[in-house]
């Protein structure tokens, strides 16, 4: 009897003896709120939420990475004491959510015949699928069983349709699926994520530098749901109205009905979406994230920034942009003039990105008016460079430096800045770029009697757009092509009075694959001006570098850029961050849109504190292959929509915009001609015959 | 507790009972179910234990520390099943010699852990031990139901009485661990075709 | 040495702890609907089983005959497995968190495994030896995650075939369970 009692007490002291010396040595700090999260938790272990189990859950509750409403079985009180104890509302934790990627279903051609057991599990057991294609749907509805909420339904087309009202983000639909299809993502994700291989994108969401997905739109627009458009164009693009006025549309190029007929006028219909939007007076509210508390900072107020800001808002952070310019834009505003992009536009669209609680501050320069060092200080957690390429080339012929002589963004940009400017009657502007010709289409504008543009290639090689180009023309630019300024004429009083230059042929074919052009001996021709533009390209202006602070340590690339990662848009310092102009150099303003997000995706993974990886199979403005076809078959000729321009002789003399919005019937014609193609698959006008 | 004492005693002879619609406690079920006298021993023994420790659990309730209540369970469930050893040494020793180690193992039953921490550890002592009560009588009933069908199979008895002539050929492999297995496997389906209707 | 073998054997295949001797069947249902839990949890079964079977041996030896209230076993034993469990939870959260997050979540399921208790009883019950009770222990425990293992790989085929409704999930488990039970049962006629 005694020995009994005195071995279970002992064993029992020994044990918990042994057990709270065990917890405090081995003790992991662990967040006391975890335990009385658990608490309150249905304590089943049932797994409804998708976490392995109650402990697993709660710590997701306290992490932030699921809502205090994960658990599917607490009681009502039980959730609003959880989030009492995170001390937040209940379900403000970013909600995940279902999403379907495939929008082929049953147009999608089987490769064969099956006649097994109705599950998609099965049928992808055996070789993949029956589909052709390697990641869409299978229809079988696997999905719709696994649900438990009732959430999935088989929509009429073959392809799940998911009910965003019942859907709770457990994540089992995206287990019962063994393609890549359903997605179970915050909405944040869902921003962030990067076009990759097994992504069900079509040709031209895949060309897009800020993979837009296209097709959607296009249906939204068909479907007269206007709204919904503007919306999907906002998961991946800030600037819709800029874009939709200045996009060189590189999407349009690889528009499958552009095969066989003309390409669907997708950039139009994106500024017919984003102008009935701003022409009705009433912005579309954007979603974002609950706030994260981290802060980042967005050096340049450009496409770039803007768009990586508008992104890591969305996704919760706080952002400030510092701009050195007057007004946010950067080349928007003081690159591309009033006739292409109106200021109204642009101001109606910033307006919307900043309202989203992104503060920001004008007329400040780094390196004149703050110090890097004061951006770590004020406990910024990463910072973001967008500084664009504003630093123009110089031809480095004599007579630059003379009174008339410009350069190509310096002189948009003051002219932007409405500085007022001594205008010759006898203009030359040098390049062929779209800011060479954006001079010259200005300077027409501003009175100038005669624009000649002058470049030493042929027109066959200009890098403008060609519709700019077409535009010149019309508006009376007189091109000097194979020609190579040797110097500049002035006159007493340090005036220009005319540029003289070299005639030249074109030779072999050089690293680029244009001919390059040789100077013909003896040829100097003068042409006279008394005001002359360069514009044969830019760097971004680094003068802010050589202080001695860890700006230095920053790698610059040789063509005077960020060193960035491609893949990630991070620079050698961890916390710093570059895309736009800045990192690739002159390029489009879509392809700084594209890299603000690419940015913000990993400037989103460093804040929360995970590794800046690479997304696998990205694809990286790269096509996926096989979906880019030679022919295709079941299109019926159909007129593209013209652009409505206004005529010559009204415009030549006035900055008002040059091209117009197509009218609602043209976008919904022209929304009809788009084959709403997925990867594979695509809506022909007519059944094709086996 | 909207539930009246009955209902909650009657719940665990269908809605929840054990082992068959909440899947738990199974390794008895297997081991002792040769026959109808250890299914129905082993039943007894389990739901003497399931009415003494939520008995006691929904006494303690209110006094044991949230933080080391499992350990708290556990402890009390033990001292029960020692005492239900006991008492079988003392009056049912063939029996406690035929089940063997599964007496002891009833300290780590799921039913009974499970029962202490879903229902006694939150309702008065009543409702606990009608909530005990009716669950091991379904246990017991299950246990003794499995049991029947094996022995009657495999062995042409049923409670040590022969049932068939002695043509009959005992179907071995019911009272063998495969058949074991196999049984419930298939008594499992006919009470979920039942409890679809 | 010889003697090793055949227990090694026998406690592996002819007297297998769930397929055998009717233990450790919860977690052998539960943790078998993935290949990827099932190997994690046979992992964590193989740890805790080897500790377990050798502490409450060195207990059972040591205190309770030497003190003789050998009736105190069933507390003694369930005390000294949960506390272990939670002692080793604690010791891999803190000392080796990489195996902690691989065998961690199933740690708190082994206390309620009815296969740890039963083979710390069967080694005190059969009176092995120190070395016996040892390797009996790790030998029970791969037994354990054999079967585990196997059967995972076969319910991850059965999910994707056509059951009939009243037979899916635990149902078509248990009858599969019984076919490989039959399989191991052939090993009886080894020894």
């Amino acid at each position: 009897m005694l020995e009994s009692v005195l071995f279970t007490l002992g064993l029992g002291l020994i044990i918990s003896i042994a057990l709270s010396f065990a917890s405090r040595i081995f003790y992991v700090y662990e967040d006391p709120r975890i335990a009385k999260v658990e608490n309150l938790l249905a304590g089943a272990n049932c797994g409804g939420c998708g976490y392995t189990g109650c402990s697993a859950a709660a710590e997701a509750v306290v992490k932030g990475e699921a809502p205090p409403n994960v658990c599917i079985l607490t009681s009502k009180e039980n959730v609003d004491k959880i989030a009492e104890i995170m001390g937040l509302e209940p379900g403000t934790a970013e909600p995940l959510k279902s999403y379907n990627d495939c929008d082929g279903g049953e147009r999608a051609t089987d490769r064969f015949y099956y006649e097994g057991l109705n599950s998609c599990k099965a049928v992808a057991a055996l070789y993949g699928g029956k589909r052709d294609c390697p990641v869409g749907c299978l229809g079988f509805g696997d999905c719709i069983r696994a649900c438990q909420f009732d959430a999935i339904k088989m929509g009429k087309n073959g392809f799940p349709v998911i009910d965003k009202e019942k859907c709770v983000g457990c994540g089992a639909c995206e287990r019962a699926c063994p393609k890549p299809i359903l997605k179970v993502r915050t909405m944040s994700d869902r921003l962030l994520h990067l076009n990759d291989e097994d992504d069900a994108v079509a040709p031209c969401a895949q060309t897009c530098p800020a993979e837009i997905d296209i097709p959607r739109y296009i249906h939204h627009i068909k479907e007269g749901e206007y709204e919904e458009a503007v919306d999907t164009i906002r998961e991946r693009n800030p600037l819709p109205l800029a874009c939709g006025r200045v996009c060189p549309h590189p999407c349009e190029s690889y528009c499958r009905r552009g095969i066989e007929d003309e390409p669907v006028a997708i950039n139009h219909l994106k500024r017919f979406a984003a102008d009935y939007e701003m022409n009705s007076g009433k912005r579309i509210p954007i979603e974002k994230a609950p706030d994260t508390g981290k802060r980042a900072a967005v050096i340049g107020g450009g496409p770039a920034g803007l768009s990586c800001a508008y992104f890591l808002r969305r996704a919760g952070h706080q952002v400030s942009i510092f701009e050195a310019m007057p007004k946010l834009g950067g080349m928007l505003r003081y690159g591309i003039p009033e006739y292409r992009l109106p200021k109204k536009v642009l101001d109606w669209e910033i307006d919307g990105i900043v309202n989203l609680g992104i503060d920001y501050h004008t007329n400040v320069r780094l390196g004149r008016d703050f110090e890097f060092g004061a951006l770590i200080a004020a406990g910024y957690d990463a910072i973001f460079f967008s500084i664009g390429a504003w630093s123009d080339y110089q031809l480095k012929i004599p007579g630059e430096d003379l009174n008339g002589c410009y350069t190509g963004i310096n002189f948009l940009s003051r002219v932007g800045n409405e500085e007022q400017l001594d205008i010759g009657k006898r203009a030359a502007v040098i390049g062929g770029g779209n800011t060479a010709i954006d001079c010259t289409r200005t300077l027409v504008r501003m009175g100038c009697e005669k624009v000649y543009l002058v470049y030493r290639r042929t027109r066959k090689e200009m890098p403008a757009n060609e519709v700019e180009i077409d535009a010149a023309e019309e508006e009376g630019i007189e091109f000097i092509f194979l020609a190579a300024p040797n110097q500049v004429m002035g006159d007493d009083e340090g005036r220009v009075t005319g540029l003289e230059y070299l005639k030249m042929e074109l030779g072999e074919p050089d690293a680029s694959g244009r001919r390059r052009p040789v100077p013909i001996e003896g040829s100097e021709t003068l042409l006279d001006v008394d005001m002359i533009i360069t514009a044969i390209g830019q760097a971004p202006s680094a003068e802010f570098r050589g202080k001695g602070d860890r700006m230095d340590d920053i790698s610059w690339s040789r063509k005077n850029t960020f060193e960035v990662d491609p893949a990630t848009h991070q620079t050698n310092v961890p916390y710093i961050f570059a895309a736009g102009d800045a990192a690739t150099g002159p390029a489009l303003v879509v392809d700084a849109i594209g890299g603000g997000r690419k940015a913000a995706r990993s400037m989103n993974l460093f804040l929360k504190g995970k590794p800046v990886t690479p997304q696998p199979k990205a694809i990286l403005n790269k096509h996926i292959q096989d979906t880019i076809f030679d022919s295709v078959a079941g299109i019926k000729q159909s007129k593209r929509v013209e652009t409505p321009e206004m005529p010559v002789a009204d415009r030549i003399n006035n900055f008002d915009e040059v091209d117009l919005v197509i009218s609602e019937s043209d976008a919904l014609r022209e929304a009809g001609r788009c084959l709403n193609c997925c990867r594979y698959c695509y809506n022909p006008d007519y059944e094709i015959q086996a | 507790m909207a539930k009246t004492l009955a209902q909650e005693f009657s719940k665990g002879l269908w809605e929840e009972l054990p082992p068959f619609r909440l899947v738990l406690g199974l390794c008895p079920t297997l081991a002792v179910t040769k026959s109808v006298e250890n299914g129905l021993g082993m039943g007894i023994a389990t739901t003497f234990v399931l009415v003494c420790s939520n008995l006691l659990v929904s006494l303690l309730r209110n006094v044991i520390p949230a933080k080391i209540r499992i350990a708290c369970y556990i402890i009390i469930i033990a001292t029960f099943v020692t005492v239900v050893e006991l008492l079988m040494q003392a009056y049912a020793y063939p029996l406690y010699l035929e089940l063997g180690i599964f007496i002891p193992l009833i300290v780590v039953n799921c039913i009974v852990l499970g029962r202490a921490e879903a229902f006694a550890s939150k309702n008065a002592p009543v409702y606990s031990v009608a909530d005990g009560l009716g669950i091991g009588v379904g246990f017991t009933l299950s246990l003794g139901a499995l049991g029947a069908v094996r022995e009657v199979l495999g062995e042409g008895t049923f409670y040590g009485m022969q049932v068939f002539g002695s043509s009959f050929e005992p179907f071995t492999f019911m009272v063998e661990a495969p058949g074991a297995f196999v049984c419930l496997g298939l008594m499992l389906c006919l009470i979920n075709l039942a409890g679809n209707r | 040495m010889g003697d090793i073998f055949v227990l090694i054997i026998s406690c592996i295949f002819i007297n297998n702890i769930v397929l055998a001797q009717y233990l450790g069947n919860c977690p052998f249902l539960g943790t078998s609907k993935k290949m990827e839990t099932a190997v994690g949890m046979s992992m964590a079964v193989i740890f805790v089983l080897t500790m377990a079977g050798v502490i409450t041996w060195i207990v059972d030896t040591y205190f309770l005959v030497g003190l003789g209230i050998e009736f105190l076993r069933t507390i003694a034993f369930i005390l000294v497995i949960a506390s272990l469990v939670q002692f080793v939870e604690m010791f891999l959260k803190k000392s080796i968190p990489a195996l902690y997050a691989g065998l961690g979540i199933f740690l708190p399921l082994i206390t309620t495994n009815c296969a740890v208790m039963g083979v710390c009883l069967i080694n005190v019950q059969e009176e092995y030896t120190f070395v016996e009770a040892l390797i009996s222990s790790i030998a029970y425990a791969v037994g354990f995650g054999l079967a585990l293992v196997l059967f995972a790989g076969l319910r991850e085929r059965i999910n994707i075939g056509r059951v009939p409704k009243p037979l899916q999930d635990t149902s078509i488990g248990l009858v599969t369970a019984g076919i490989i039970s039959l399989a191991f049962f052939a090993f009886k006629g080894m020894v």
